[in-house]
């Protein structure tokens, strides 16, 4: 017959100890034992007319970092493959679980009693701080007494097939399909308590996905006319969509009361209460997507070419919502409103199911053209936008209340008419709002000052669209040199963002020279401006109870939940920016068997109007030499390193207070006081230096925005942090055969360095001194420790040639 | 002034298309007396896709030619062999032209996955096909191309990013376990930087489709771009973040009541809690912001609006 058969085969024994977590972060490593290193095979009908092949490769069989695959086809003419690849994600060979369950949807303690360990006063009523002690007492044993060394992982096993046909001398088919499973777990958090949390909990957040993907192409070539055309669908699922866990912690709340004319200081509730947590990991989703791209070439009219994309998706999901919590939360009470049963069914939400969906589509058009032998012009206009379809409202049907649960019941987030004396009419109720049976509109109507400004009462649909025009043309000005160059203006619109719209305005230079003996050359340089319109550091207005009703007047109003962020506070992706990227390549050639290669990279971005968030220049410089030196068949030779640096600045004010009515006075060792008398009480070691009172009038002017006199965001308490980069990775390796053996040996060295500096005034953040809060600042001081990050890996093969067809790696 | 003649060649489907090979009007002489010149060459090429196509199945007149169906008719070369202007070579010491060169590719290969070629920063910098493929060998698995892998293709004029795979956190390249163009289409693209597909998200989803939601609870910065947090080839930081936690959420954040501008320090890990002054705190530790907020790309859950849950 016409075939003809090749291979390889790398077949072996492995030995391996020690923490092995970090090498096995995306590999499989055997312990010992035999492994199958590699191996690959092909076989070929040649002979004019036929063109069959088939071939295959392999590796790790039997081990989590396996890859297989098969080609079948026939040259020009049709192909099959298929593929399966395993990957390992190891993010530690030393854990200790203190659930059975890990990986499933419900999580069950080994040991421990979930709700923690309950320690009752001699009256029968909760001890706080014993029931605390003695749960984490109780966790600290069951850490210590639980077995380790067990891998915290998770695998993704991805296989497909896909086909691909010529059906004529014009149109070719292309479909794939691939599954992907992705299974393990993986470190998670979980807190439970109202506000910023009173606890937390680590936990394994178990993995289950499958993914399939579905592909189908045409395309076209008459070689004047290119068409692609291409449908896919992507539906990922969760097969553990909802997460419970047994809850190991003794856990506080607020807001959630034991009384309905209690406050958070007097009530306290039995910690006992919550013993699970709920987590709706995340949902299935589907996508779907058509697109067809076009060209033409059009050598009669300036040497042209026309492309054009369309591209339109949907991204949707429609998952059945949970409960806010598992929990009856009997004898529960929320602002005064029994919370039992009502609180731990979907009856509880607004909508039953989630009903998202996110449609995009984009739009490329562009032609390039050579109207001179030397000249080639391009220009290209794109469109990309998104439409948020999904809406959701933070209210309880049940109750009327606007808001939610937090951390399965442990905690709140609600809004009911503010209750300090003056701001809203006498005898408004806590339950206004809900009268009005989860409209807002209704709720709106009422006209009520609420009690807070920051509470969620909707989702928030973000959505955006960009338009990119671009100009650019390529200038020979030799024989293998060139000058490059492009302008380009990027304007973003953006729903519910600080900025409505921003724009850069973009030049780049790039220069080629092919022509030097000695090598190539190729820079470019690129220059971005980027701006926009008013910076607006609330537009989520709408979406938040600060649009429920007017703004308080009365005095001990704490506003600071009506002020969303500091005035000159400038989000990064938002902010101005000049932005300037330097790019150098230089290929030599050194010696006829010598390559050498030079690059270099600067890339700085300045934040001209940011005073706060990221800040001032992020730069980021980079430069490599490579080393190519073959000077026989039998030596070769290469090695290259690379330093990095990078640097980031930012700044940051930790917010003080602002209530209407309150005085604050400013020392002069930038500490803030608060009172409700003008006079100030002396401070040890300063001076008042200013007072500033809050009123229903000024509080906006005085409060949003940082100056030295702010009561909210006052600049003796700004803190700045530099952090640092820095970057080495060395490399050299080479081959030399001696005949009767092959030598192989690879290097690699990585060290990187990462560093935070900051600056920060003591005084101004310390309300009394102490021994102790010396000692805190102390510990402090000036950055956190250094990261260091060092790797060598050492790859030394001897390979001995036992035959023609056999050799021995070691 | 160099004149140019064209000669009329067998495009991909049949169709006659001018291609500006070089200064010649030279006839096809057939692969046999190529060979008699160039046997290694042709011994090394027969392993690889094209030789193997033209021999066997050859889709049109011009892949019948086999060598010449690349490097253009070779009677004159075959006449005055060192004479560089009559037939197409693929190396920088040949000295034909890189759009030449270019365009003798995308002759067949204009349509698919190059349909954007034109334009594309790799076209825009004269990089040759010739720079990444070498079809005349069998270095590489797949793709023809001039290293073994496609990420040491990609490595010789981006050694950039092969620092950045080398990073503490990274994509998994260097197990061998991704390549450049999982995510790139070297060939053009609508998408900078030659994204396969129509935004950075869209990208990152393909291998994080758990991620695409959409969510009842968005996170602004995530569902637009997912840079804006993470580097996309490599960081020392964990999950390759562009900076530390909590730094980096407070970029962003900093809110006039809660924690999110608080000043957080040394004084407050897990190894200063054990010393005087020193009070550990769940911000700073471990996942910092991450270790409440662990949703943060979005939450599903109808308490999750700050991603708690």
């Amino acid at each position: 017959s016409g075939w003809t058969y090749f291979g390889a085969l790398e077949l072996g024994g492995m030995w391996a100890s020690g923490e092995r977590a970090w090498y096995n972060l995306y590999k499989d490593l055997p312990t010992a034992g035999l492994y199958l290193n590699n191996f690959y095979f092909k076989a070929r009908d040649m002979q004019p007319g036929k063109g069959y092949f088939v071939e295959g490769l392999g590796g790790a069989l039997g081990y989590r970092d396996q890859y297989s695959g098969i080609n079948v086809g026939r040259y020009n003419d049709w192909k099959v493959k298929l593929f399966y690849n395993e990957i390992p994600h190891t993010f530690t060979t030393n854990y200790r679980s203190l659930w059975d369950g890990v990986g499933s949807d419900y999580l069950t303690l080994k040991t421990l009693t979930p709700g923690g360990t309950l320690v009752q006063n001699p009256n029968g009523t909760p001890n706080q701080a014993a029931s605390t002690d003695a749960t984490r007492t109780n966790l600290l044993n069951a850490i210590n007494a639980g077995e380790g060394g067990r891998d915290l992982e998770l695998v993704r096993r991805k296989g497909g097939i896909s086909l691909d046909k010529y059906l004529s001398n014009t149109w070719r088919f292309y479909g794939n399909y691939t599954q992907e499973k992705r299974e393990g777990a993986r470190p998670f958090g979980a807190v439970f308590g109202g506000g910023g949390g009173g606890g937390n909990i680590e936990i394994p957040e178990s993995i289950d996905y499958d993914t399939h993907n579905i592909l189908g192409a045409l395309r076209y070539d008459d070689g004047l006319n290119n068409l692609n055309l291409q449908a896919q669908v992507s539906l990922f699922r969760n097969n553990i969509d909802t997460m419970t866990f047994e809850n190991p912690i003794y856990a506080l709340t607020n807001t959630v009361l034991t009384s309905p004319t209690g406050t958070a200081a007097t009530a306290v509730t039995p910690g006992s209460m919550f013993t699970t947590g709920r987590y709706d990991l995340y949902p299935d989703n589907d996508y779907y997507n058509l697109r067809a791209e076009y060209g033409r070439s059009l050598p009669e009219w300036f040497r042209s070419r026309l492309t054009a994309t369309i591209s339109l998706s949907k991204m949707k999901q429609d998952d059945d919502l949970i409960a806010p919590t598992t929990n009856d939360m009997s004898g529960m009470f929320i602002n005064g409103v029994s919370a039992y049963n009502n609180w731990n069914t979907t009856s509880a939400l607004s909508k039953q199911s989630a009903d998202a969906e996110i449609d995009t589509q984009l739009f490329d058009i562009g032609l390039t053209s050579r109207p001179l032998d030397k000249l080639d012009v391009n220009g290209k206009i794109r469109y990309y936008a998104t439409d948020n379809k999904t809406d959701y409202q933070a209210c309880n049907p049940l109750t009327g209340q606007w808001g939610r649960l937090i951390n399965d019941g442990s905690g709140g987030a609600f809004v009911i008419p503010n209750a300090t004396a003056g701001n809203n009419p006498l005898g408004t109720l806590p339950t206004a709002y809900d009268t009005t049976g989860c409209n807002l509109d209704a709720a709106r109507a009422l006209g009520l000052v609420p009690s807070a400004g920051n509470t969620n009462l909707t989702n928030i649909p973000y959505q955006y669209s960009k338009t990119n025009y671009e100009l650019g043309g390529i200038y020979r000005l030799a024989r293998g040199q060139s000058i490059n160059g492009r302008i380009e203006r990027e304007e973003y619109h953006r729903d519910y963002r600080e900025r409505d719209e921003t724009w850069e305005n973009m030049v780049k230079v790039g220069y080629v020279n092919q022509a030097m003996d000695i090598g190539t050359l190729r820079a470019s340089v690129e220059y971005g401006r980027r701006r926009g319109d008013s910076y607006d550091t609330d537009p989520y207005k709408q979406f938040y109870s600060i649009s429920l009703g007017p703004e308080p007047t009365a005095n001990l109003t704490n506003i600071a939940s009506w002020i969303h962020n500091i005035g000159s506070f400038r989000k990064f992706d938002l902010a101005d920016r000049d932005r300037l990227a330097l790019d150098v390549r230089l290929d030599l050639i050194t010696l006829h068997d010598l390559d050498l290669g030079i690059s270099g990279q600067y890339r700085d971005m300045d934040y001209p109007d940011s005073d706060f968030g990221r800040n001032d220049h992020q730069k980021l410089g980079s430069a490599t030499l490579d080393l190519n030196w073959q000077p026989s068949p039998k030596l070769g030779l290469y090695g290259y390193y690379t330093y990095q640096q990078s640097t980031m600045n930012q700044a940051g004010i930790q917010p003080n207070g602002c209530i209407i009515g309150n005085y604050y006075y400013f020392y002069s060792d930038g500490f803030v006081g608060t009172g409700t008398v003008p006079a100030a009480p002396a401070r040890a070691g300063a001076t008042v230096v200013n007072t500033v009172v809050v009123a229903s009038n000024n509080w906006e002017s005085q409060c949003g925005d940082n100056s030295a006199t702010s009561p909210l965001w006052p600049d003796g308490r700004i803190w700045k942090t530099d952090t640092r980069d820095t970057n080495h990775a060395f490399g050299l390796g080479g081959r030399y055969d001696f005949g009767f053996a092959r030598l192989e040996l690879d290097y690699t060295y990585v060290k990187g360095i990462s560093s935070i500096d900051y600056d920060y005034n003591s005084a101004a953040l310390t309300a009394v001194p102490t021994a102790i809060t010396a000692a805190t600042w102390q510990l402090a001081g000036n950055g956190m420790p250094d990261m260091d990050y060092n790797q060598q890996a050492l790859n030394f093969n001897l390979v001995v040639p036992l035959s023609k067809s056999v050799a021995l790696r070691a | 002034c160099v004149p140019t003649d064209t000669v009329k060649n067998h495009a991909s489907a049949g169709v006659e298309t001018q291609i500006d090979l070089t200064n010649q009007d030279s006839t096809y002489i057939g692969e046999k007396a190529c060979l008699e010149c160039h046997k290694n060459a042709g011994d090394h090429a027969s392993m690889g896709v094209h030789v193997s196509a033209f021999r066997s199945n050859p889709q049109n007149a011009r892949q019948r030619e086999v060598c010449e169906s690349c490097h253009g008719p070779g009677s004159k070369h075959a006449q005055e062999t060192t004479n560089r202007s009559l037939i197409i070579g693929y190396t920088k010491g040949w000295g034909t032209p890189v759009p030449k060169q270019n365009a003798v590719c995308l002759t067949c290969h204009q349509g698919g996955q190059r349909i954007n070629w034109a334009r594309s920063p790799h076209d825009v910098n004269e990089v040759a096909c010739s720079d990444c493929h070498n079809p005349m060998m069998q270095n590489s698995a797949t793709g023809n191309l001039l290293r073994v892998s496609i990420n040491e293709t990609c490595y010789t004029c981006h050694p950039q990013q092969r620092a950045e795979f080398l990073k503490r956190s990274h994509m998994p390249l260097p197990e061998g376990k991704m390549s450049c163009n999982d995510c790139h289409n070297p060939h053009g693209s609508p998408t900078r930087p030659l994204l396969k597909t129509d935004t950075v998200n869209e990208t990152c989803y393909e291998c994080h489709a758990e991620k695409r939601g959409p969510f009842l609870w968005e996170h602004a910065p995530v569902r637009e771009n997912c840079v804006n947090c993470h580097q996309a080839h490599g960081s020392n930081h964990d999950k390759l973040l562009v900076a530390p936690r909590p730094m980096l959420c407070q970029q962003c954040h900093d809110a006039g009541v809660g924690h999110p501008g608080n000043f957080y320090n040394n004084s407050q890990t897990a190894e200063s809690a054990l010393q005087v002054g020193g009070v550990q705190s769940q911000r700073v530790i471990g996942r910092a912001c991450q270790n409440c907020h662990t949703q943060i790309h979005g939450s599903n859950h109808p308490s999750g609006a700050r991603f708690q849950r």
